[in-house]
């Protein structure tokens, strides 16, 4: 009974949704009423990022409701318009609106609550006065206090304040603050007793056109950077912007330039895993990831004392170093007393090649995965999370080669039109994005605490399925779609092979759903309690789990993956072509339709 | 020389420097070059430097107004603000640098910094702390560094 218990718990989040993978419409529109900002412009730029093409749909509409990717258009006119209402709602110059705008960092909000509350304090720290400090020169000459040199009152400037300056001297000092960076934005009088800012009407006047030309990037690079609500993409090259309207649910945004990020943290987007133990993960890579990677590659642990050994000579005769000092055969691992004439001669060795192919070494493997080492640990992890990410590397590779050579080629063969294709170009995108998710659980399993044994095993269980179900799909997407692109003409199976991949598309789609569910409300389904139980007695729970761990289960298989409420095989068939595993009482595969 | 094409400005604070210096403060321009300047500066009364004379050379970058002069001590000195090296941590020397001030002004600003050290700001991080945990200690070993190093010029 108690291991039923658990299994509910699994099912009914399976129940939960199958459509609302990554909380699509409803969630985040809520979400979207629910914020109340007075900055109204929001629902103005609403969706300017719809005109993705249908093969984007996968992408677009799980993410479209909570950002807006901007261009530089974008950006600027919503910059202006920003000005144009301060300006208008204060009744000052719209240079003085950018002005405070920009103090502000360009919160309409802000502004309004700042200004209305009290404009004189607001006006004293922003440095817009109202009447010049000190009288404007009314005699004909006058000297700047800068380079001391007497001008006639028509080449001499000041900002409200009044204090004059020559035409060249303010070039200068406009000059040497813009090559100094941003700073050039909150530019003041160059009079130290003096706050009157300078603003861009000064700037177009005194500046050399090169100067004007890098204030005006700085002006528009502040409204992104300075923005709350706005960021960078982060990926290289893209000049595109995103808006994310805050407390709307998931961080992960996709930027026209196809670059998916996380818009918190602007590292690359992990979901379902927080940015917290994104950070804390890749910093450790950054730190260990050199040493990790050239330790694997030439070296292996000593069998006793488990220190990695490179062997730098010729033989296979190994000695660990002191205090350890085992001797052992650097193929085997085995002692070296053992070897001798029996295995094959000193130099040689032949229980490794035998002992090979009795699979003993599978069993080395796993004791040594199982050992508390935390290097073998954490190398077990990143050894998997970078592996999926050079998988998806090459997935997203492939999808490209896919979109601009294959499936051209594939609709000549199978005489086929090319929308009858789009089911290719879904499963590469589905490959693509489960890549990444998989890829962070490896994170997010390295941090798991080691003690929550319940936790691991329900994570390390949809881990498995997911990963597993994504095996499936990617051999099937990379292997088997080649007869078809290497066929001479139509092969009359190929509408077969257009359900299989349709159809563990979508079912690696469900295994993600649940995994990336699971993992975000933290396991939360495993409670202490259940740990013992499931440990105890469900067995069929922990098989899952190994065998989805090593990630290379084949062919059919009967796994429950969603409206089934029990977890041994009794009573279910696999469907051959996608696999799913349908109710006895099923005649066609819920999951492609196929025929049993 | 390049002393040829010396900017106005600097040709006009140069004579105001020497017609009507400031109080404790000398600066005059070296004779080979009309950007660097050997400055004195007077131990203000009533601080651990009184007594001292301080010697400091400043010179005026190519960028002068626009960018702020390079001023560093060259008499030893046990200052919160001021490493062993003699430079010195004062704002309008760096980010509040403004075209608008002077020779006269910073150097009054260094004056003024020895009037009222700010340990909490230290470029100096050893003298900082002795300041802070033990301000009288502290003030006796800047006395005792001024007659060492600061009397017999």
């Amino acid at each position: 009974m108690e291991s039923e218990d658990d299994i509910d718990m699994h099912d009914a989040n399976n129940e939960s949704g199958e459509d609302d993978f990554y909380s699509g419409g409803d969630d985040d529109a809520g979400a979207m009423a629910a914020y109340d900002d007075s900055d109204a412009d929001v629902a103005d730029y609403e969706f300017i990022d719809n005109d993705s093409d249908d093969s984007d749909d996968l992408v677009s509409h799980r993410y479209q409701q909570n950002y807006t990717v901007l261009s530089e258009v974008d950006i600027c006119q919503r910059q202006e318009d920003d000005i144009m209402r301060i300006s208008t709602v204060l009744s000052i110059s719209k240079v003085e609106a950018g002005i405070l705008l920009r103090y502000y960092n360009w919160s309409v909000s802000k502004v309004h609550d700042e200004w209305f509350a009290d404009e004189e304090r607001v006006r004293r720290s922003v440095g817009l006065l109202e009447k010049p400090v000190v009288p404007f020169p009314d005699g004909r000459e006058m000297t700047c206090g800068i380079c001391f040199e007497t001008y006639p009152y028509d080449r001499l400037h000041a900002a409200a304040c009044g204090h004059p300056f020559c035409n060249s001297c303010w070039a200068g000092y406009i000059s040497t603050s813009i090559n100094d960076g941003p700073g050039c934005l909150m530019l003041r009088c160059p009079d130290p007793s003096c706050a009157a800012a300078v603003g861009q009407d000064m700037i177009n006047v005194l500046a050399s056109d090169e100067d004007k030309e890098k204030y005006f990037r700085y002006f528009i690079r502040s409204y992104v950077e300075d923005n709350r609500k706005t960021k960078w993409c982060p990926a290289p090259g893209c000049d595109y912007a995103v808006d994310f309207i805050l407390g709307s649910g998931s961080y992960d945004v996709s930027c026209r330039c196809s670059y998916g990020f996380c818009w918190n943290c602007t590292e690359e987007a992990h979901r379902p895993v927080d940015c917290g133990t994104v950070a804390k993960w890749i910093l450790k890579n950054s730190a260990e990831s050199e040493n990790m990677n050239w330790i694997l590659a030439n070296s292996k642990p000593c069998p006793k004392c488990k220190r990695p050994i490179e062997k730098n000579q010729g033989c296979m005769h190994i000695t660990c170093t002191p205090p350890c000092k085992f001797e052992f055969c650097w193929l085997c691992l085995g002692a070296w007393s053992e070897h001798g004439e029996r295995t094959g001669g000193f130099y040689a060795c032949n229980r490794y090649e035998t002992a090979k192919q009795e699979g003993v070494y599978d069993e080395a493997e796993k004791r040594r995965e199982m050992a508390k080492n935390s290097l073998e640990r954490y190398t077990h992890y990143y050894e998997r999370w970078a592996t999926n990410q050079s998988s998806r590397q090459k997935a997203l590779a492939d999808l490209q080669q896919m979109q601009t050579v294959h499936l051209e080629k594939l609709s000549d063969i199978q005489c086929q039109p090319e929308s009858q294709l789009k089911f290719i170009t879904e499963a590469w995108l589905q490959i693509v994005e489960c890549r990444r998710v998989l890829k962070w659980t490896y994170a997010y399993g390295y941090y798991l605490p080691e003690h929550e044994h319940a936790k691991r095993q329900f994570f390390e269980y949809l881990q498995g399925e997911a990963e597993s179900g994504l095996e499936r799909l990617h051999q099937c997407a990379e292997k088997e779609l080649q007869v078809y692109l290497n066929a001479e003409g139509p092969s009359k199976d190929f509408n077969e092979f257009r359900t299989k991949l349709a159809g563990l598309t979508s079912v690696t789609r469900n295994y993600f759903e649940n995994l990336v569910r699971a993992l975000e409300n933290g396991l939360s389904d495993v409670d202490s309690h259940g740990a013992s139980s499931r440990m105890g007695s469900s067995k069929s729970l922990g098989g899952g789990s190994s065998r989805g761990r090593s990630g290379k289960a084949k062919g059919s298989t009967s796994r429950s993956s969603g409206s089934s409420r029990n977890i041994d095989d009794s009573g279910h068939w696999s469907c051959e072509y996608c696999t799913y595993a349908n109710v006895k009482s099923a005649a066609i595969c819920q999951m492609c339709q196929q025929r049993r | 020389m390049a002393n040829s094409n010396l900017p106005r400005r600097i040709i006009k604070e140069t004579q105001r420097l020497l017609s009507e210096p400031a109080p404790g403060i000398s600066a005059s321009p070296s004779e080979d070059n009309m950007r660097y300047f050997n400055v004195m500066i007077l131990g203000p009364t009533q601080s651990p430097y009184e007594g001292g004379v301080f010697k400091l050379e400043l010179f005026l970058p190519e960028e002068y107004p626009m960018a702020a002069p390079k001023v560093r001590f060259l008499t030893k000195i046990y200052h919160p603000n001021i490493d062993k090296l003699g430079r010195i941590c004062l704002d309008i020397l760096k980010d509040k640098w403004s075209p608008a001030l002077q020779i006269r002004t910073v150097l009054l600003s260094i004056q003024a910094l020895l009037s009222a050290p700010n340990p909490d700001d230290p470029l100096s991080e050893n003298i900082a702390k002795h300041w802070k945990t033990n301000e009288a200690e502290a003030v006796e070993t800047a006395k005792e560094w001024t007659r060492l190093y600061a009397s017999g010029a």
